[in-house]
């Protein structure tokens, strides 16, 4: 899966189940502060990602994931 | 679609009458157990001649490894529904005054009352928050509003839950999950068949015990969609003793 793709996977996530509006989207947004996902969103995302990648989020993995590219880069890293 | 109910402790007492009346409603009741097996078999049929639909998910609410690996179990052989009911039922009581109380009859009593619910209902929050229903019913106890002597590991166990239940339903209502405890006082059941009942009625303003089927009715409502702007709340059921 190229990061395009995932990228794209996740957006329309975000756009879809979370309404998030498209404008807010862009890589170098910050999760909580930018996009606006709280912790109740996060629960969403994390079974997305079990569904669609295929693979259990850590919490501690996610201290250092703050910005949708490093997010993207993420799941990138996991999926390979 | 499928609505899947799980009512712990599912098989005998006040659990065995809720999921009586939940299968009577539709849902497909998961029937969970301990050691109740023959009980839990003979529910399963009944429901089943009723035409209703019955499932077995035995596992000790206590035990997390238990907990977790039946309920994914379950989950892998039911890859598109999900539980979006759970009664958290299953209890216990080793009553004695707390002077003589020792280390496992309250270790045992908080597994059971307490932890058991927590394993039970982490493990199936996930799913109702992102299917975006789902309904929470902890049984609480009037012992868990009052105290009653000679109870303080249930009572505990008991208020404890009330507490969950008031946290969980404000963190969960934004996803349409709505968590309730229920308080039932005095009910006829396997619980209080060894209870000194003739002394017990006495104080009891409505004169009686209550029945099972009258603590189902209310699980049944609480579980409805109609009672969906009520969450975090504590429902006594106890013919006025208080």
């Amino acid at each position: 899966m190229t990061k395009e793709e995932i990228k794209q996977s996740v957006n329309e996530f975000l756009i879809e189940e979370l309404e998030i509006e498209p404008e807010k989207l862009s890589d170098d947004a910050y999760l909580k502060e930018d996009v606006g996902i709280d912790s109740l969103d996060f629960v969403d995302i994390v079974v997305l990602v079990e569904e669609k990648f295929g693979f259990k989020i850590k919490a501690e993995d996610m201290y250092n994931v703050r910005t949708l590219s490093q997010f993207y880069d993420y799941i990138e890293k996991q999926v390979q | 679609m499928t609505k899947y109910a799980l009512i712990t402790g599912g098989a005998r007492g006040i659990g065995a009458s809720i999921s009586r009346e939940l299968a009577s409603l539709g849902y497909c009741v998961l029937i969970n157990y301990k050691s109740s097996q023959q009980r839990a078999e003979e529910l399963k049929k009944e429901i089943e001649e009723n035409g209703g639909s019955a499932e077995l998910l035995p596992f000790d609410v206590s035990n997390v490894e238990e907990v977790d690996n039946a309920i994914e179990r379950w989950e892998d052989s039911h890859p598109s529904e999900y539980i979006s009911v759970l009664v958290n039922n299953a209890g216990i009581r080793n009553d004695t005054l707390m002077v003589f109380m020792n280390n496992e009859q309250w270790d045992d009593v908080i597994s059971a009352n307490l932890n058991g619910p927590f394993y039970v209902t982490r493990r199936l929050l996930k799913r109702m928050m992102t299917k975006r229903w789902g309904r929470i019913v902890n049984m609480s106890s009037l012992s868990g509003l009052k105290g009653l002597p000679g109870q303080v590991n249930y009572s505990a166990s008991k208020a404890a839950l009330i507490g969950l239940t008031k946290s969980l339903a404000q963190e969960v209502a934004p996803r349409k999950v709505t968590v309730n405890a229920v308080a039932p006082g005095f009910i006829d059941s396997d619980m209080t068949a060894a209870l000194p009942k003739d002394e017990l009625v006495k104080m009891v303003p409505a004169g009686r015990f209550g029945k099972p089927e009258e603590v189902a009715a209310l699980v049944a409502f609480l579980v409805s969609d109609s009672a969906a702007y009520i969450t975090g709340q504590v429902i006594s059921i106890n013919g006025g003793l208080f």
